[in-house]
Order: structure tokens, then sequence, then C-alpha cells
């Protein structure tokens, strides 16, 4: 019994890591297309990257159209929250519904949707038009992560602030912000990772002039399979592990500087 | 001439339910009193009413005369310590005593010293730059202490702050609550479900249930007074016996289970009211045979529980049951035995009939 359960888990482990084991030796590949295991090595697809303005402009297109849906999604996702979980109103449950929605319909019915909603407005083929497609994907996750946060607040907090001779607004800015933060970072965080990850509404919608990362290497994969795309993953996938690691980090040094002063 | 804290006829309601009825209450200044009730009579309720935090469904709350009816919260100038201490993580035990004179515009080095002569007050000395978790439950309650009084408030409100410390622990923190509020003399109002903690700490304890203020006196007229079968049956120990006036200037009542029983004479009855004879355990004797006096019964031994320095006795009077606490352990007779129990007619209080008193 033991046995089988560490077999499964040995594999589900494996599952999960195969990708990263294949892409990253693949990226320093000296093969022509995709291919594995690699015949030799060099560093010629890093460079190929760094010095391709149409690999280039993407990315940048990427990280522009996935910060501010990240900024536009935190203004919408922070007042929502406080009004869904903590006040009782009509039509609160529509509005809990409304909030998820998107998460329940597929990706590429709401593609189409707003391909056409947004070729009325003249927003496809533009920064814009992804942006506020990427936010309507971003905000129920958001509102997930954060919802759970201030769930688990203890409004006594504000109380105590407010008896304390704190008004609404400076105990909001005191208190219930600092507390919060490290949920509106991850809540932000992933809102950021769901706009820069999404393929299927970037490939409707940003056209060339907007054109993302996925879509890119979507179409790059399709045409010639260049091994950039090993490159750009294995790019990806370290700063996702530097995002993850450097709050832990953080956490560890302050605790053991506070130790060290508590001595 | 009024009183430094007043409530006058404060009610609420939530929805269908009422909450509070026409609480009226005057707290001097210095006071210390304790709102003691079990959980829904309504002692929260009020104490939220005054800080701020309820609005009353009618009523007022005056502090030296000033409505405080169009105050925030923040406005009020009033100390809270919370249940669970409500200690903001992100800051240290300095900075959160700091804090709500950093709200009063006191700049930062003058306001850390007076946070950490708080601290000290508080017998926190050294633990100033801890965060809240890294302190004990006592600590983090001595902080939240020193936080909410740090400004000098008008008014201190201790919401069940004890509750969640063990016993040792609490003892401890009764003695040090009332020896930092007499030092600092700050009118203080504890609310508590906890009998002996009403008892040992307040100036004066005011009972609350469902809603509606039953007694406000000191713990001994509480405790020997009681004006209901409720609060008689919440504060201490007793026995309830129900018995009918037959002579009102002397003090005697018949009852089915005692027979003809004296009781101190009071005003409040009339003959043939229907009262409770309340007789505290302590008050009761044993003796294995009959004294001859009216004040006495046969009982029937059925459970003898030892605490060491004092025993309790439980027995049946007839259809009655009957409690009677004995100084020290020798009891003198066993379980299953009969023996009889006497009191002195002095320690029997007549509690009037309920309809009566709050007409009065």
């Amino acid at each position: 019994m033991d046995r089988t359960l560490r077999t499964i888990g040995i594999l589900v482990v494996f599952f999960i890591a195969a990708p990263l084991v294949i892409v990253v030796p693949m990226s320093f590949s000296e093969a022509r297309s995709l291919q594995f295991p690699p015949p030799g090595y060099w560093l010629g697809y890093y460079r190929a990257y760094f010095s391709d303005v149409t690999w280039l402009q993407p990315t940048w297109n990427s990280i522009l159209i996935a910060t501010v849906t990240m900024i536009v999604t935190m203004a919408l996702v922070i007042p929502a929250t406080f009004a869904l979980v903590r006040y009782r109103f009509a039509g609160k449950k529509v509005a809990d519904l409304m909030m998820l929605m998107p998460l329940a319909v597929p990706h590429i019915v709401m593609a189409i949707g707003y391909y056409s909603f947004l070729g009325e407005l003249r927003l496809v083929h533009t920064h814009l038009g992804v942006i506020v497609a990427h936010t309507c994907l971003s905000v129920p996750i958001a509102f997930l992560v954060l919802s759970a946060n201030l769930k688990g607040f203890d409004q006594n907090l504000e109380r105590a602030a407010q008896s304390l001779g704190a008004s609404p607004l400076r105990t909001f800015v005191h208190v219930t912000l600092p507390i919060l933060r490290p949920g509106i970072i991850i809540s932000a965080l992933f809102a950021f990772i769901q706009s820069f990850d999404e393929t299927v509404l970037a490939i409707f919608i940003s056209g060339r002039n907007a054109e993302t990362l996925p879509r890119k290497m979507f179409d790059s994969i399709r045409q010639e399979a260049d091994p950039v795309i090993a490159v750009i993953s294995t790019l990806l996938f370290v700063v996702v592990l530097i995002a993850l690691a450097t709050p832990l980090a953080l956490n560890a040094l302050r605790q053991r500087r506070r130790a060290a002063s508590a001595r | 001439m009024s009183s430094y804290l007043q409530l006058s006829g404060v009610n609420k309601s939530f929805g269908d339910f009422t909450a509070l009825h026409g609480v009226d209450l005057a707290i001097e200044k210095g006071e210390f009193v304790t709102f003691l009730g079990p959980s829904g009579s309504g002692k929260t309720t009020t104490l939220m009413i005054i800080a701020g935090f309820e609005r009353p469904s009618g009523g007022d709350v005056l502090i030296e005369g000033r409505s405080l009816s169009g105050l925030a919260p923040h406005e009020r100038n009033i100390g809270i310590v919370f249940q669970n201490y409500a200690l903001f993580p992100h800051k240290t035990a300095a900075d959160n005593v700091y804090f709500p004179l950093q709200m009063r515009g006191v700049d930062r080095t003058e306001g850390l010293r007076k946070a950490n002569d708080m601290l000290d007050l508080v017998g926190l000395k050294g633990f100033s730059h801890r965060y809240p978790k890294e302190l004990s439950g006592g600590q983090q309650q001595r902080v939240a202490l020193a936080r909410a009084l740090v400004f000098e408030p008008s008014l201190l409100l201790l919401d069940e702050p004890l509750g969640a410390l063990d016993k040792n622990l609490r003892e401890q923190m009764q003695i040090e609550i009332k020896r930092i509020q007499r030092s600092l003399g700050v009118t203080t109002i504890f609310v508590t479900h906890d009998q002996s903690e009403a008892m040992s700490m307040s100036d004066r304890i005011v009972v609350f249930e469902q809603g509606v203020v039953q007694q406000a006196a000191s713990p001994l007229e509480i405790y020997r007074h009681p004006s209901t079968r409720f609060v008689a049956g919440f504060v201490g120990e007793s026995n309830l016996v129900p018995a009918i006036v037959s002579d009102v200037a002397n003090g005697r009542a018949e009852s089915a289970a005692l027979g003809r029983c004296s009781f101190a004479p009071t005003s409040r009855l009339a003959q043939g009211d229907e009262v409770a004879l309340l007789i505290r355990p302590e008050s009761i004797r044993l003796s294995p045979v009959a004294v001859g006096d009216h004040n006495e019964a046969e009982m029937r031994v059925e459970t003898i529980v030892n605490y060491g320095d004092n025993a309790l006795v439980i027995g049946q009077v007839g259809e009655l049951q009957m409690r009677a606490r004995i100084l020290g352990a020798e009891v003198g007779v066993k379980e299953g035995e009969t023996c009889h129990i006497s009191w002195p007619a002095e320690a029997v209080y007549a509690i009037p009939p309920s309809s009566r008193h709050s007409a009065t």
C-alpha cells in the first residue's frame, strides 16, 4: 500500500516536472528545430532571442498588457471584494455569480464574443482591446484569492483602530491595507500571470499590432518550431521561480533578523 | 446633578429581535462597573452602543452631560480591550501602543517614550520590540490594555478580556487590571459572564438578562439582596425555596417543603405574595439532631463533594433539593444518611415576585 502510494506520488511529480526537464535542455540545443535529446549545446538561441525584434516586440507587448491588466483588475477587484464579502445588499447573489462567470465560460466562446463586440468598438488588434478582454478573465481569479484573504480578516482590528482614534480612511491605510498586503500582492500576481499566459483570446484579438508572446510562440511552433520557444519557456520559468522564491527568502531573512534583535 | 456616564432609555432591535429594552444607567467618574450576564443578554450590545459601533434604536448615551449620538467611534475618545485583544499583527508592541498617539498627531519620539512608559506600567518592560505573535496570551492582554489607556481615554471598555486566559493567569490579570485602573482612576466598564470575576473586581455590578437590566448594585448587595430569582441563581450558589408570605411585619412565610420559615423583613412585600426564599449554601449548618427552631428541616444526604478546604453537601428535603457548604473537610454525615439542617432567619432573603419588581 505504502509502496503503491509512493510510486503514484513519484509518477505525479515526474509528469509535472517533465516539461521543464525537456524544455530547459532544448533551449541550449544546437538543433535547428525542437528536438530531444539535443545533439549538442550552445547559447545561440538565447542570442537570437535577445537580438530579434520579432520576438522582443511581443515580449514587450505582453509585459505592457499584463501590467495594465493587473492594475485595472486590482482597481476593480479590491472595492468589489470588500462590497461582496462585507456587505449585504439586494442582488448580491447575482453579483457574486457574474463575478465568477468568466471562469465557467469556455475561452473560445468568450474570444468569439469579444472579437465581434470589440470589433464594433474598433478595438480589435489594439493593446486596449486585449487589456479589456484579459481584465475580464483576471477579475474572477483575483477576486477568489483576495476574498479568501478578506474573509479571514478580523474586523475587530478595524474596530480597535477606530476606537483608538483612526478615521475610517486612516484605519484602511494604517491597518486594513498593510495586513491585507500579502493577499493583494498574490492576487495581483495571479492577475498578471493570467494575462501573460493567455493564448486563446490573444490569438483572436491581438493581431499584428498588439501581438502577445504566447500568440507569437503559437504561430512560431505551427510554422517553424523555432527553438527560441524553448529559450522563452526557460526564461519564463526562471522569472516565475524568482517571483515565488523572493517572498519566501525575504520572510526567512526578516525572521532571522528579528530573532537576532530579540537576543 | 448628572452622573459622568449616563444611558437613558437605550433600546436596540435587530429586525424583529429586541436586544435591549430601555436600559437606564448612571456611572460615576472613576467607577469600575461590571456588566454581568449570560451570552445574548445584551451586555455586549450595550458596550458596542457606548463605543459607537452599534447605533441605538432609541435613547441616548451621554458623557458629562454631552450626547455621544453624533460622534463616530474614532471621535469618542473611548479605549477598548477586545476579547481577542485585536493587536495589530504588523506592528511591534511599542508601535501598537503608539498608534492612538500617532492618530492624535503626537510625534514619534515623544509618542514612543509615552508608549514605553505605559508598557512599563502594565509590567512589560523590555518587550516593546516584540511583535504580537511573539508574546504570550497574558502579555498580549497587557499590550492591549496599555494601548487602550495611553491616550487617557474618558472611558475604558473591557469586553470579556480574560476569557482566553487559563485560570491562574486570569486571577493574576484580575488583580493587575484593578491595580492599573485604580492608579489611573479611569472610569471602567468590564463585560463578563463570569460571576466570580464580577464579584472580585467591581465597585458595582449591572446584571443583564434578555436585554433588561435586572439589578445594578454593589457586589455584596447583589449577593445578599438579589432583586430577582435570575440574579440570585446567576450570582453565587443559591437555594431558592418557593413560599407565600403570611406575616409581613415579622417576616414569616409558609413553604410547602420547609413549613413555616422566617426571613429578614423588608418593606417591599405584601401578605400573600409568592416569594422565593434565598438561603445561601454557606449559611446552612448541619447537625445530627434537631435544634428546636422553625428554621430547620430534615435532609436526606445524597452527594458530598469534598474540595479540601470546604465541602458541598447536596440532599433532599421532601421534594426540594438543598445545598450546603461546610467549611473544612469534616462534614459529620455520610451519603445516604439523614441529618438536620438549620439556618439563621436573618440569612434568609425573600425575593419579591418578579412582576412587582419590574413595576418599581
